[in-house]
């Protein structure tokens, strides 16, 4: 059987090196037992790669649309609305991505139960929500802003305040899981995952944008964020 | 034309919500309603380079459908699992057929603290002859073939590093 060209218009290039790790990073001991030892293979890109699950709310349902509450529900925290826009790399919106974020609360604790370090649980925080792009590729997630926390056993490594996201884009390729970090924070300097990017501007985007106060709502800050997922369309189809 | 660099992929973390990786390992289904085909079991254990078994870990796949089809409106050929604390997975799922001059093959990607990025690799339930699996050298590839421990259940183990450490795809 010969190997056949893809025929869908998607369009994935390689990675580009500068905006992605190298693997086994020094500040960052699990990463030395798994990372791959071999040089990851090349392979042709065929119909299943460039393919993808329509239509992910059919499994991943929505969850949450907010993390902050209202009243004497109200999550303890600087109130944010995160303003993310999912993004081709031809900028054109992906309607209908699903977009998974999860942080920890105010105080730096998680609610998942293998975080047991000291910061205290907020009751009315549950940090994990499931929200699906609309037409312009945007999602809005009112939360409170994450605190900074000690990572175990890593000789005085804090991560900076950040946000987990996990991105579905048109096809299989196209899935992302990255962070996003806060302007303006200390820490950013010296986090050794925030770093493992090497180019600066690769990096500089991976930090939200504070949106100006003037125009925003009375409550809280805006921070505004773009993904851009991999994936363009074909300039001609394939046969 | 606006060209844009994606996005700089980062670890998953210690601290995926335990509810996400739940309730997404079963394919056989849509709405209810039984896909076509054989439903099969695909396990394994995914292990570090010490031989740690890793729990929590999470795992996607991607395949066709029976007729090797990846746009039946009866099968949505997307999965999730998450290992447990002896580092194993589980999926039931369809048994996928192939076309255009692939051989019948599951796609996985990992996700995992200390994993900074996603890993990609495939799974294959023969040796087969395919332009996946023939980019991988030989002495190697073979350990992209799971092994049939029962009729419809497949092994397919994953060692991140190390000795005989599967092989993974950069694309």
């Amino acid at each position: 059987m010969s190997e056949t060209p893809a025929t869908s218009a998607e369009f994935i290039e390689r990675r580009d090196p500068r905006t992605q790790s190298q693997g086994v990073e020094p500040g960052y001991a699990h990463t030395a037992q798994r990372w791959p030892s071999q040089p990851l293979q090349r392979r042709p890109l065929t119909a299943a790669e460039l393919s993808g699950p329509r239509d992910l709310t059919r499994r991943l349902p929505r969850v949450r649309g907010d993390l902050a509450g209202y009243g004497d529900k109200r999550a303890i925290g600087q109130l944010i609305h995160l303003r993310t826009r999912v993004v081709d790399e031809d900028g054109a919106p992906v309607p209908g991505a699903v977009v998974e974020i999860w942080h920890c609360n105010a105080a730096g604790r998680y609610i998942h139960p293998n975080d047991t370090h000291g910061a205290p649980v907020d009751p009315n925080f549950y940090g994990a929500a499931r929200l699906v792009a609309g037409d312009s590729g945007l999602v809005e997630l009112r939360t409170i802003k994450p605190a900074a926390y000690p990572v175990p056993d890593a000789a005085g490594w804090w991560r900076p305040p950040h946000v987990h996201f996990s991105v579905w884009g048109r096809v299989w390729l196209s899935r992302l899981v990255t962070q996003m970090f806060f302007p303006g924070e200390p820490l950013n300097e010296a986090d050794a995952i925030l770093n493992a990017i090497r180019d600066p501007e690769a990096r500089a985007r991976c930090i939200a944008r504070l949106a100006p106060t003037a125009q925003g709502p009375q409550d809280a800050l805006v921070f505004e964020y773009q993904i851009v997922v991999r994936g363009r369309k074909a300039a001609s189809s394939l046969p | 034309m606006t060209r844009l660099v994606p996005t700089g992929e980062m670890t998953l973390g210690p601290f995926f919500p335990r509810e996400f990786g739940l309730g997404a390992n079963d394919l056989t289904s849509v709405g209810g309603v039984r896909a076509e085909g054989e439903v099969i079991e695909i396990t394994g254990r995914v292990v570090q380079l010490d031989g740690k078994p890793l729990d929590n870990l999470i795992l996607e796949i991607w395949q066709a459908d029976r007729e090797g089809r990846f746009d039946n409106p009866k099968f949505f050929g997307w999965g999730r699992a998450a290992t447990d604390s002896a580092g194993v997975y589980l999926f039931r799922t369809i048994r996928p057929g192939a076309l255009r001059g692939r051989a019948p093959h599951i796609n996985f990607l990992l996700l995992y603290s200390g994993l900074m990025r996603q890993l990609q690799t495939v799974m294959f339930f023969e040796s087969s002859d395919d332009p996946v699996l023939n980019a991988v050298q030989p002495g190697v590839r073979e350990r992209l073939i799971a092994k049939i421990q029962e009729p419809n259940r497949y092994v397919f183990d994953i060692r991140l590093r190390g000795e005989d450490e599967t092989p993974f795809f950069d694309d």
